[in-house]
């Protein structure tokens, strides 16, 4: 145990700069909007930020399986079973938090399922698999639902205020932290840091390749699944439109969190960072007054933020590979 | 790298060493081909003139626009920063043209702007190995981000820009614009001329060769003195001027400017470049294959429009046969044969 904590310890420093970034953001968010950090503001932010961090969460083993396997279709998948819930399950009177749990999850380990299956056995490279994925659920669901609209489960109606941090969707972003501990103490996640890092020499030691990509692939499925049930929560009703939005903002959170899109390094730690420091400026952004350029003036600030904190992420590493 | 081309021209009489050689191309003509007699077959009007004349506006538009996607992918990468470039040359026209610049001065300026804007883009992202991916799309958010701050400057909307729009730009890119008389947009013929241009110097300059030489082997193509920074830089460069140039055109397509008209191109891009099937992973494949998969998601396009389908629906349907569709000539070697 004592040996395998030192060792990860040493594969921690990628998370040096999301770590220096969201600490610099909190301080700069308590002097912007202190009233975040009461009990109710936290609450608030927790409901706002869920989905994008459980989104990150799902990006995260699919990538740390290499093949430069980005998955382009987690924006769209948790769209998906965002709408199914409301336009099938609820419309069709099957509200009981079981069902729609277990639908939620099942659909996307199943869909997971699927695309895994297509990279390994039609041998396509997984971005362009992903990216068919992509415009397929994108279609899929303005066919489902044309515009936003209908209603969330009664039971969840009340999840979106968010008023106090004992909320049910911290208890979900908790559950899926503790799933991902639980798969980091496992075979597989080794395996998998393995087949990501460099699948042939992964392959001829014997690692199942096939199985632990399906398994990863899997795991991001019920993570988006989760995603889906607290989105549904934050906007109490269907919107078959922002899956594009929460893909960009998934893999720019990831990568924010200093996953490496080629392969192999990535965890749960860093990819919560990354996406809470997304929420983090998105927020202080708010906060100043830039009256009708603010659309301009978020975009603007975001694309030179998410650049320079590249930029020093790669310097920093060459430094500490110095 | 010449001794493997001479060796190449001189089995080239062997029709089966053709076939094997330019697979995609092939393919993707005889998709093309498929898909026009279906069309024909399936819906009334398909294949007259002012059906084709439309389809070959729209496939001008999207070609250009993957001119950039084309030679980035040819090194490796993936440029996303061009939908948020044709949005801003987009919306940066009227309001140059509001300031009383001369037109051709005004879209000079935004090409000039476009490739400096790639540049920088090449330069970040060239420092950035492994994650060029969301340095360009950085990139393209900040730039667009300016073009709206700029634009809104005296007036109350970020997002959209208007001018009166110069008549030889609307001939250009309009479905009823004529060549010379010839009642065929002079986009069209822009294109044409400009993938001749480019399958030329792939084909036979130092830099066209390089592109291929760092895609294959950047060690190997560093060996031969190809600078990979260079053409790395120049490459985006390049993605971004051609970004540029499809926003200006496609102000005269509109008459007016709008800051989300890049975004379909976002994945369109992508799509062309795959269906073409130049692999994302650098070093083989070409621009004439862009130019079919352009075409073809053009053709497919039409086609279910033509069937009725609304843009979901197409869109569902381009994603489901992305695949089968790349399937057919770009599947990768089973893992135990690739060690």
């Amino acid at each position: 145990m004592f040996e395998r904590l030192l060792r990860q310890r040493r594969t921690l420093g990628y998370l040096t700069v999301p770590a220096a970034l969201f600490v610099v953001l909190v301080v700069l968010a308590m002097i912007r909007s202190p009233n975040l950090f009461t009990s109710e503001g936290l609450g608030g932010a927790i409901v706002v930020a869920a989905p994008l961090v459980l989104c990150t969460l799902a990006l995260t083993p699919i990538v740390m399986s290499g093949r430069g396997s980005v998955d382009l279709s987690v924006g769209p998948l948790m769209g998906f079973i965002n709408v199914t819930i409301v336009a099938w399950l609820t419309a069709g009177g099957f509200t009981h938090p079981l069902v729609i749990f277990a639908w939620a999850m099942g659909m996307g380990a199943l869909y997971q399922l699927c695309q895994a299956l297509v990279i390994l056995y039609v041998r396509v490279a997984p971005i362009i698999v992903s990216l068919s994925g992509f415009l397929f659920l994108s279609g899929l669901n303005l066919l489902i639902m044309p515009r936003a609209g209908g209603l969330a489960p009664d039971w969840m109606m009340s999840w979106g205020a968010g008023r106090t941090i004992f909320a049910p969707v911290t208890f979900i972003v908790l559950a899926a932290l503790a799933l991902w501990f639980v798969f980091w103490r496992s075979a597989l996640h080794t395996n998998l840091r393995l087949t990501g890092a460099d699948e042939r020499m992964a392959y001829t030691a014997g690692v199942p390749t096939a199985a632990v990509r399906i398994a990863a692939h899997m795991l991001g499925g019920v993570f988006v699944g989760l995603a889906a049930v607290c989105y549904t929560a934050l906007v109490a009703s269907g919107d078959p439109t922002q899956g594009g939005t929460f893909t960009l903002q998934a893999v720019t959170a990831l990568v924010l969190g200093g996953a490496s899109l080629a392969g192999g390094r990535g965890g749960a730690i860093g990819s919560v960072l990354g996406a809470l420091n997304m929420f983090l400026i998105a927020n202080l952004l708010a906060t100043f007054n830039f009256g009708t350029l603010s659309g301009s003036a978020t975009k603007l600030a975001f694309g030179l933020i998410l650049v320079f904190s590249l930029l020093v992420n790669v310097l920093a590493a060459r430094r500490a590979a110095n | 790298m010449t001794m493997t081309v001479s060796a190449n021209s001189a089995s080239g009489g062997n029709l089966q060493d053709f076939l094997r050689r330019n697979r995609s191309i092939v393919i993707g003509t005889a998709l093309l081909v498929l898909l026009l007699i279906v069309g024909g077959l399936a819906v009334t009007g398909f294949l007259s003139v002012r059906n084709l004349r439309s389809i070959l506006l729209l496939a001008a538009f999207l070609g250009l626009a993957s001119i950039g996607q084309t030679l980035v992918s040819l090194l490796g990468g993936l440029d996303l920063s061009i939908p948020f470039l044709i949005g801003g040359a987009n919306i940066l026209l009227p309001k140059l043209l509001n300031l009383g610049l001369p037109p051709a001065v005004a879209m000079l300026i935004i090409l000039v702007l476009g490739f400096l804007v790639g540049c920088i883009n090449g330069w970040l992202s060239f420092r950035l190995q492994g994650q060029a991916l969301i340095v360009s799309l950085g990139v393209g958010f900040a730039a667009v981000g300016a073009a709206e701050i700029f634009t809104s400057i005296g007036s109350s909307f970020g997002g959209t820009s208007f001018a009166p729009v110069p008549k030889w730009l609307t001939n250009i890119a309009a479905f009823n614009g004529k060549t010379f008389g010839i009642p065929i947009p002079p986009v069209v013929v822009i294109w044409a001329a400009i993938t001749v241009f480019i399958v030329w110097a792939m084909r036979s300059t130092w830099f066209g060769r390089g592109i291929y030489a760092l895609g294959g082997s950047r060690t190997a193509a560093s060996r031969l003195g190809i600078s990979e920074f260079r053409t790395w830089v120049l490459v985006h460069g390049m993605s971004g001027a051609m970004s540029a140039l499809t926003g200006i055109l496609l102000l005269g397509f509109s008459g007016g400017g709008f800051v989300g008209v890049g975004d379909p191109y976002l994945f369109s891009t992508v799509a062309a470049v795959v269906i073409g099937g130049t692999s994302l992973l650098g070093g083989s494949g070409g621009y004439g294959s862009t130019v079919l998969g352009a075409l073809v998601l053009t053709v497919l396009t039409s086609l279910l429009v033509g069937l009725g389908l609304g843009f979901a629906g197409q869109q569902a349907v381009i994603g489901f046969l992305i695949v089968p569709m790349v399937a057919v000539y770009a599947r990768m070697p089973h893992i135990r044969n690739q060690i």
